[in-house]
């Protein structure tokens, strides 16, 4: 098993920078260019359960989380949530769990498909990030942890990806 | 009036979005103007275009990670700066379903849209935040289980067509969690047979 899975927006530039410089102990899964949109097929979970039908390299990134005991979303903050490029990868990515239900912390979830249980880490950045944004980012977080059988998330920002970089 | 209703659903057909369109419509009556778009299926470029001139948006999605579908957070994102010279007085709201039965888990994608309105320079009207998505697509809104729902997009007609700001409302279906559970878990296990799997 893996130790941390990262899936992030940058540029191709900042991304060599900033992983070239940690070492290369993750699995590093880039959002650009953008994967395919999910067409809500449903095919992950009823035709091929775990993995999504369309074929491009968005199939690749579901089938890794299962396999690492951190997932690590780098993301511009937009709108208080995702980028649409990070945020296309996880939807191409719901044959991670199971089509099932679970009652938790009140709330109606979907069933984990696999057994490990991975942390989640949300780290946003850019520039002139509002308090509603990260206010937002951040239920947005622990939302995502639920629906992804997570066993645990921090939600964590940054002005500027050097400091993104001394977090890493 | 001109009102442009923009689906968030990458499906083609049969989607619970579609069903609230066309529910939404026939309480909107025939008198408006509309513009009906696709998020999936046109371009940025092209939506803008169609928008232009309206007093009031309509976006319809389902939740998708918690979430604005990407395909429709692709368009805010990328038409945030040209919005408002094409719809400057319009009016937004959004009617969001989800295939739990808690509409709260809605919320989140509520406010994406309340931060779109407030960068783009947008008036923000109403969301209607619906559980039981399941349910949704093949069914008529208005009656059982989906009453609810129907009195909500009652509401929402009257508020767009009077171009009014309302709170944001949640939506049950008109039936228990429970038995929307099991519903909803016969519904999966009759896709698994199916499929022999």
């Amino acid at each position: 098993m893996g130790k941390k899975l990262i899936l992030h927006d940058l540029p191709a530039k900042d991304a060599e920078k900033l992983f070239s410089a940690n070492g290369g102990e993750y699995t590093i899964f880039s959002a650009r260019p953008p994967v395919q949109t999910c067409v809500g097929c449903l095919h992950c979970w009823f035709k091929t359960p775990g993995k999504c039908a369309i074929d491009d390299r968005g199939k690749e990134f579901s089938p890794l989380i299962h396999v690492h005991e951190e997932l690590i979303v780098i993301s511009r903050l937009v709108f208080g949530g995702l980028s649409p490029d990070a945020k296309a990868v996880l939807e191409r990515s719901i044959g991670h769990i199971s089509p099932f239900f679970r009652v938790v912390e009140g709330e109606m979830h979907h069933r984990k498909r696999y057994k490990n249980a991975f942390r989640l880490r949300y780290i946003f950045y850019g520039p002139d990030m509002t308090e509603s944004g990260k206010e937002n980012a951040r239920a947005l977080t622990r939302a995502n942890a639920l629906n992804l059988g997570a066993q645990g998330y921090v939600c964590d920002f940054y002005s500027s990806l050097d400091a993104v970089e001394a977090a890493l | 009036m001109k009102i442009g209703v923009v689906n968030g659903s990458p499906r083609k057909r049969g989607s619970a979005s579609e069903n609230i369109i066309g529910a939404l419509r026939e309480r909107l009556g025939k008198a408006p103007e509309y513009a009906l778009c696709s998020a999936m299926s046109q371009s940025g470029r092209e939506i803008v275009s169609a928008l232009l001139g309206c007093d009031a948006l309509i976006f319809v999605f389902p939740l998708y990670v918690d979430g604005v579908p990407s395909h429709l957070l692709r368009f805010l994102e990328e038409s945030q700066g040209q919005i408002s010279g094409a719809v400057p007085a319009a009016v937004v709201y959004a009617v969001v379903n989800n295939g739990f039965y808690e509409p709260a888990q809605n919320i989140l994608a509520v406010n994406t849209l309340k931060s779109f309105c407030v960068k783009s320079g947008l008036k923000w009207g109403q969301g209607v935040c619906a559980g039981g998505g399941g349910m949704i697509g093949a069914r008529r809104i208005g009656r059982s289980p989906l009453k609810n729902l129907g009195m909500a997009l009652d509401a929402l007609a009257e508020n767009v067509l009077q171009l009014k700001t309302a709170e944001d409302r949640l939506v049950k279906p008109d039936i228990s969690r429970f038995f929307y559970l099991c519903a909803a878990s016969v519904s999966m296990m009759f896709h698994m047979v199916k499929n022999r799997l």
